[in-house]
């Protein structure tokens, strides 16, 4: 019982220590691969300690939505992370509380938040990137809604622990085309969520053609810190789903002891490292769509997962 | 090899190729640009010969692996090459802007068009008994279905006849599943008979390129009863 | 033996009539061939009314009942098509190398239309099919005017569009012989063992050919081509695609059809049929152009085949096969009496067509028979046919679908005579066309005129023994089958 409250303190901690460093190895390899040095992988760190020790600065005009609204975005994809396998195949105590559709729930929750927020100031910019992160959203909730259909329909849960068994063994399921499809879908969705090229540009500080930054146009200080924070854990926890439940279901503890659970930290580490090279190859060869063409992005998108569904059922 | 879980892993493999094939079909509906459709289109034709060797491996006939590579011959080369040769290299570096209906809805419809092939199928399904047709058949007609769509929304010439030449395909799709007995010399003769149409679709288009001046024969609507303007 | 050579004698000209040794050696290279053809043709078709089947190759080169009638009609349309072709493509003056390039697709085009009823395996069927498509393409747009080639690009487009579908309801046949127990994948060996094909699989087989090729047919709402390629063509290809290569496509759902019993395919062809017949009959009434009205009539006709099969054995098939017969031998020839009249007049628009028979008396009476004859007016052979066909539906207590045939039919006569009328007669326009030279017609184009008519006429009062015979046997081949 001690070990289980353990295990579990264990995967916050591993999401909350990692994922400021897997933004920096993000950024580093982009800027490698432009041919220039780019920043220390540690250098969020240092951005998040550096915030921490600032002053706060609060519109006048603004109600305690914007307040509150850090603390939302940091505490929502941990509460992901109680539901989701990250270090072990066997389900912690959390696991039950809620299904991968529930997941989904809490994360948009704190999305919205975070739109409610960049409303709440007085900025124009704010509303600008509000609307049309909230068209990505909408257009990327039915290609989520589907991925999960399906794979309830083909693995008979939406629990995600009970999801992984159903691709590891027999082998010959890998290669499924349910299971191919969903992965490029949820590839796409991965792209629009965390507000990647070719959907959004992270490092832009144009405010006219910011879709996702502009959430934290107007925070300073520790809201900042949070607001950072709390976007690279999502993308941390998003990638966890993907890789630990899609995609390579391996690498994780299957024994109850301390030992295995450390041991499975570095394996998940590899492995989002692995899958970070591909996105950062997409980033560097992709260019950004134009606004409207985000819809066929994800209509595109909506397909490849209806596709899914639909092999699924001439197959059986 | 008889060994069930080779015949597993094919089935599988073929399922999956499958798969791809039928999202490569809703791809060549939704590219606007022509280079992005023949692309999808020479996938198209590898998808079908892949699918053409797991079957051979599956029913242990020689006469399939023959076909896929026919098949990967005709289309995966030769087509592309004719069409380029016939064509000014201008005509592929078009995109089209306007369409007849805007993309996503287009997927839309050939989402529906691709459940409504799967509920036919079943019914025929039910009476064969062929082993692999239950993945075969169904995605070949909504394979089919998808090209007649793309044929009817395009505007541009060759992306309309890529249309049109996918539907193909996904008609040979359905029957290496369902009619792998076919004399080979028949399958090979349609293989044939597609290039020949493939020629003569490449000369016709030039002839319309050079006399009337633009590929966008979509808008050619001039022949019909109401008086003339 | 000698079957093998009756597709061998086109191809041989195509390749001879390229060769350049003046102006009069390609036409009469073509001449030639269509006349041998037509003579090979007629003395295989004899051989099948007293052997009942002919195989050159069993089971891949075959010729029963229906396909000999099918073969002679090909045959004979092409031979009097090459002789128009003689003096139209002559009367426009173009250069030698173009009339080269037109004569060896018009062998090609006759020789992939003979080999369609002489092939047995239906996957070869289905590639003659496709040729016949292929290789007239490049003759409708033979004018390269910005409206033949349009037609043409509609007509390719729809035609592979319908022959992809056409060839998956092949496989499914195929999938179905084998599932009941195999047997020669021909027309004879699929016959044999209609009864044991699951019939939902040969359903699916017939419905799927029916689409697809029924938009070579020219059934409503797939018709939308026709009306442009048959009227862009150059009149003598006119005369083959509507006389000839439509049947051909109908004679391959027709062949389909008869592996289905009477009851399950019955309301298909039925209703099908009517509407094509309504939908052309109406839309006949509102042509601007001659040729286009003459289309419309093609695919009114084409219906009326199909209703025919549809009401069953014995009278309805017989009926079906006569209608064939004497639609191509009319249809060609007003097609070529349509030619006639654009080269007097120039234009194909019918309202500045008046007077035509003091224009030029021979196109102007030759279009007057032409109307008059493919209406379906006595003493002609389509008047005899449709005959036929009332009688077998009144025989099988089918009234409704007679009854709308006829008033179908009554509404096209209407329709073809308003316009002819008001062309051939009617006062002369205010500004009348510039007179032609060629208000003299060609030789060869009167010529064609006359033999083409000699058929028409006869065959509405007398018919030959052997051809009566033919055609009885031509019915049982292609029978629905009766139920058990």
């Amino acid at each position: 019982m001690r070990e289980r409250i353990l295990f579990n303190l264990l995967q916050v901690a591993t999401v909350m220590v990692f994922a400021p460093l897997v933004s920096g190895v993000i950024s580093r390899l982009k800027e490698i691969i432009q041919s220039k040095r780019g920043p220390s992988i540690f250098q969020p760190y240092r951005d998040l300690w550096k915030l921490f020790h600032k002053d706060e600065v609060i519109s006048e005009q603004s109600s305690w939505i914007f307040r509150f609204t850090p603390y939302l975005a940091f505490v929502t994809p941990i509460f992901v992370t109680l539901l989701i396998p990250v270090l072990t195949t066997y389900p912690l105590f959390f696991a039950f509380m809620g299904d991968m559709l529930g997941g989904g729930f809490v994360l948009s929750l704190g999305g919205f938040f975070a739109t409610l927020a960049a409303v709440d100031t007085a900025n124009p910019y704010g509303p600008v990137g509000a609307s049309r992160t909230r068209m990505v959203a909408f257009l990327a909730e039915p290609v989520f809604m589907i991925v999960f259909f399906t794979v309830s329909f083909v693995a008979g849960s939406t629990i995600p622990y009970i999801v992984q068994q159903r691709w590891v063994t027999p082998l010959a399921n890998f290669f499924e085309p349910s299971h191919v499809l969903l992965m490029l879908a949820f590839v796409m969705l991965i792209l629009a969520e965390t507000g990647r090229i070719p959907v959004d540009n992270p490092t832009g500080h144009f405010e006219l053609a910011m879709i996702d930054e502009s959430k934290s146009l107007e925070y300073s200080g520790p809201g900042l810190a949070l607001m950072k924070w709390g976007g690279s854990m999502k993308m941390f926890v998003l990638l966890c789903i993907f890789l630990n439940v899609l995609v390579t279901p391996w690498g994780l503890a299957h024994e109850q002891t301390l030992a295995a659970v450390v041991l499975a930290i570095p394996l998940v580490l590899l492995k989002i490292f692995c899958f970070v090279l591909l996105l950062v190859v997409i980033e560097s060869s992709l260019s950004k769509l134009r606004l409207f063409r985000i819809a066929e992005f994800l209509g595109a998108a909506f397909i490849t997962s209806v596709a899914a569904m639909i092999s699924q059922l001439f197959a059986s | 090899m008889t060994d069930p879980n080779v015949i597993v892993w094919l089935h599988n493999l073929n399922a999956l190729v499958g798969g791809l094939f039928l999202l490569v079909s809703f791809g060549i509906v939704g590219t606007r640009q022509v280079q992005g459709c023949l692309r999808l289109f020479v996938a198209l034709s590898v998808l079908l010969a892949l699918s053409a060797f797991l079957l051979s491996a599956l029913y242990r006939d020689w006469h399939l692996g023959v076909i896929g590579v026919v098949d990967i011959g005709t289309k995966a080369i030769v087509i592309p090459w004719v069409l380029r040769r016939a064509l000014r290299g201008e005509v592929f570096t078009r995109r089209e802007v306007t369409q007849a209906l805007n993309i996503p809805t287009a997927l839309l419809i050939a989402m529906v068009l691709a459940i409504a092939a799967y509920f036919v199928a079943k019914p025929l399904l039910a009476v064969g008994c062929e082993l692999a047709a239950g993945v075969n058949l169904p995605i070949g007609l909504a394979g089919l279905l998808i090209g007649g769509l793309t044929a009817a929304l395009r505007r541009e010439a060759v992306p309309l006849f890529l249309g049109l030449l996918a539907m193909e395909n996904s008609a040979f799709f359905a029957g290496i599943g369902i009619a792998p007995e076919m004399p080979l010399i028949a399958e090979v003769a349609i293989a044939f008979d597609v290039l020949i149409l493939v020629f003569v679709v490449g000369v016709l288009t030039r002839t319309v390129h050079e006399h009337i001046g633009t590929t966008e024969v979509g808008e050619l609507t001039a022949l019909r009863e109401e008086p003339r303007r | 033996m000698s079957l093998i050579l009756v597709p061998l004698i086109p191809l041989a000209a195509v390749l001879i009539s390229l060769v350049p040794l003046g102006k009069r050696f390609a036409p009469a290279v073509t001449l030639v061939a269509g006349i041998a053809t037509f003579v090979l043709a007629l003395r295989e078709s004899l051989r099948v009314v007293s052997d009942h089947q002919v195989s050159a190759i069993a089971g891949w080169v075959e010729l029963d009942g229906m396909g000999a009638t099918l073969l002679l009609l090909n045959a004979f349309v092409g031979a009097t098509a090459a002789l128009y072709s003689w003096g139209y493509i002559g009367a426009h003056g173009y250069e030698a190398r173009r009339v080269r390039s037109y004569y060896a697709h018009f062998n090609l085009f006759v020789f992939s239309l003979v080999l369609v009823p002489v092939l047995a395996q239906p996957a070869f069927v289905w590639i003659a099919i496709e040729f016949t498509s292929l290789f007239s393409v490049l003759l409708v747009a033979f004018d390269n005017t910005h409206a033949a080639l349009e037609a043409a690009w509609k007509y390719i487009a729809l035609m592979f569009a319908g022959a992809a579908i056409a060839l998956l309801g092949f496989f499914i046949l195929f999938w179905a012989q084998q599932g009941a127990g195999g047997g020669h994948y021909s027309w004879g060996g699929l016959r044999a063992i209609a009864q044991q094909m699951p019939t939902v699989l040969v359903m699916a087989a017939f419905l799927l050919v029916m689409v697809g090729l029924g938009v070579k047919v020219g059934f409503v709402p797939m018709h939308t081509w026709l009306p442009d390629a048959h009227s862009q063509a150059p009149s003598p290809v006119c005369a083959l695609l509507s006389g000839v290569k439509t049947t051909n496509s109908l004679y391959v759902i027709l062949r389909m059809g008869s592996l289905l019993p009477l009851a399950t395919v019955q309301p298909w062809m039925e209703v099908v049929g009517l509407i094509s017949v309504a939908v052309a009959s109406f839309l006949l009434l509102q042509v601007r152009d001659y040729k286009r009205l003459f289309a419309f009539s093609t695919v009114e006709h084409m219906g009326i085949i199909f209703v025919a099969v549809g009401l069953g054995a014995p009278g309805g098939g017989y009926g079906a096969m006569l209608q064939m017969v004497s639609h191509s031998l009319t249809k060609s020839f007003c097609f070529f009496a349509a030619g006639a009249a654009l080269l007097v007049v120039g234009t194909r628009e019918i309202a500045s067509v008046r007077g035509l028979i003091r224009t030029s008396p021979v196109a102007g009476a030759a279009l007057l028979f032409g109307a008059l004859a493919i209406g379906g007016a006595p003493p002609f052979a389509v008047f005899l046919s449709e005959f036929f066909i009332f009688r077998a539906g009144v025989a099988q207590q089918h009234y409704f679908v007679t009854a709308l045939l006829v008033i179908f039919i009554i509404v096209a006569f209407f329709g073809i005579l308003l316009h002819v009328n008001r062309m051939v007669f009617g006062r002369p326009a205010e500004n009348p066309a510039p007179a032609r030279a060629h208000a003299v017609l060609p030789r060869t184009c009167v010529l064609t005129l006359i033999l083409a008519a000699i058929p028409v006429l006869v065959l509405g009062v007398y018919q030959p023994r052997w051809l009566h015979a033919l055609l009885t046997l031509a019915a049982s081949n292609l029978n629905p089958l009766a139920p058990p």
